[in-house]
């Protein structure tokens, strides 16, 4: 008499009657006091092979993720930098300009030199999605073309990325 | 205004042709027609080029006294002289504004203004003359301002709408910029101090349908008093009255109304003086059906004490009108 089971199987193989017919049971004598274990063992091993493939999956997962996180975040990092980098360089130049000759620039000029200055040497570029520092390159871009506008300079350099054939961009 | 309350008729005074391309704009030198001036007036085209036409002072009738090509490269699409008559603004799709010089009867290009990233679709010029407005498809206006022996520097690029800009106006007497654009928006521009403009307010009556006109007021005195920023107000919609796009619309000193429209006409209007209503209400005293053979893309008053009007059309040509009342 099976303790619990509504089973009516035969008690001498699980392979009879109600078993799940998609698992694999082991073919051998069950003792009579462990006939619970039949269903618990095959809801275990549907557990168990849900655990084991998701955990495979996540693996899998973090580490694709890790590696495309890794080419998004260089590609977006070396955009702001590039362009952080052509104003700090553009400012170098201009500000070095206005000290060997503040006759030659115009006020207004010198004074959008400076306030890229303050907008480069106050905020941190460490963090390129952090909304301030977002800000803050929107607002030297700004300012830049006002500038470029005025002196009549080009920009002529469009930055690594543009202009090139996604498929040939290496870090 | 002396209000006639019979009917006006709409006589066609002249047809100026030239333009091989559909003309864009009309402007009127500010500085010509009065004083013994010949009159002047500028028109641009999808032809590349602006013409300068003046009016012979002893026949009356209007030649053409300068065409402004090559320098241009593509379509130039608004014109606007500054106060003094002396310059005269045109911005093209080509991206650039260039900025002539009436030297002795010949045009010269002192300047080219280059920032835009793509087409420039309209050119204003402040009350004094110091400043110069411009916007285009990039979405932007720029502000520039006007330096001794022609020199332009940018003292402002402005951003906020989200789509083309098609049209900048300065209010005639403050230093307040306009701007309309694609995203349904007029934005109204200010300047805080040295150079810093900002977006005072933004009108959006969402409604949009480009067969009405609409009228706004604020309280220009106390804005001029200097107590701060007064906003504007829809007062009034003239609607019904158009079935195809309007195109252009101007006040003449004496409050009549020109719109200029797709449908090959153009209309006018005056305040109705019924005073039933709450606010001001206008009623169209003139339609002039045929007045060209396209759209009419716009339409300017006359600066001078008379009621001449200029019209620039898809048809390439420019037309000189005078409304006269019928007694």
């Amino acid at each position: 008499m099976r303790k619990g089971s509504s089973s009516t199987a035969s008690p001498s193989n699980g392979r009879e009657g109600k078993a799940p017919s998609d698992r694999s049971t082991d073919v051998r004598p069950e003792p009579a006091d462990t006939s619970s274990d039949i269903l618990d063992s095959s809801l275990d091993l549907e557990e168990a092979h849900f655990r084991e493939g998701y955990s495979d999956g996540h693996r899998h997962g973090v580490a694709a993720g890790r590696e495309e996180g890794r080419q998004v975040g260089l590609k977006t990092g070396f955009e702001t930098g590039e362009e952080v980098g052509l104003y700090r360089g553009c400012v170098g130049v201009r500000g070095s300009a206005i000290r060997a000759d503040p006759t030659r620039y115009s006020a207004r000029v010198q004074k959008s030199v400076r306030t890229m200055e303050a907008l480069l040497d106050g905020h941190p570029t460490t963090e390129p999605e952090d909304e301030l520092v977002q800000e803050m390159v929107g607002d030297l871009r700004l300012k830049s073309r006002a500038v470029r506008a005025s002196l009549g300079a080009k920009l002529e350099n469009r930055g690594y990325l543009k202009g090139v054939d996604n498929e040939d961009v290496e870090f | 205004m002396e209000s006639h309350d019979g009917a006006w008729s709409l006589k066609e005074v002249q047809k100026l042709e030239g333009h091989t391309d559909r003309v864009w704009s009309v402007a009127w030198n500010p500085a010509a027609g009065v004083a013994g001036v010949p009159a002047m007036l500028a028109s641009c085209s999808g032809d590349k080029t602006v013409r300068v036409w003046e009016q012979n002072p002893s026949s009356s009738s209007w030649f053409c006294k300068a065409v402004l090509d090559e320098t241009h490269t593509r379509t130039v699409r608004s014109c606007a002289w500054s106060p003094s008559g002396k310059l005269l603004a045109t911005g093209s799709f080509d991206a650039t504004t260039a900025i002539w010089e009436n030297v002795g009867g010949d045009f010269e290009c002192v300047s080219t203004l280059e920032g835009h990233e793509n087409e420039v679709k309209s050119v204003c010029w402040n009350a004094s003359g110091s400043l110069l407005a411009t916007c285009g498809r990039d979405r932007s206006v720029w502000i520039w301002e006007v330096l001794p022996g022609n020199e332009f520097e940018c003292a402002s690029v402005l951003q906020g709408h989200t789509q083309d800009v098609k049209m900048v106006q300065w209010h005639p007497t403050m230093d307040i910029l306009f701007s309309c654009s694609y995203d349904n928006t007029i934005k109204i521009w200010a300047e805080d101090g040295d150079d810093d403009w900002h977006c005072v307010q933004t009108l959006s009556e969402a409604n949009g349908d480009d067969l009405t006109i609409k009228v706004w007021e604020t309280d220009s005195a106390k804005m001029m008093s200097g107590d701060g920023y007064v906003p504007w107000s829809h007062v009034c919609t003239l609607s019904g009255y158009h079935d195809r796009t309007i195109f252009s619309v101007h006040w003449s000193r004496e409050g009549i109304i020109a719109s200029g429209a797709a449908d090959d006409a153009i209309r006018f209007f005056v305040e109705s003086k019924d005073g039933s209503v709450d606010g001001p209400s206008y009623k169209m005293i003139l339609r002039n059906e045929k007045a060209h053979d396209m759209d009419v893309n716009s339409v300017r008053w006359s600066h001078g004490e008379n009621r001449f009007l200029a019209s620039a059309s898809d048809d390439g040509t420019v037309k000189i009108w005078e409304l006269v009342p019928v007694i």
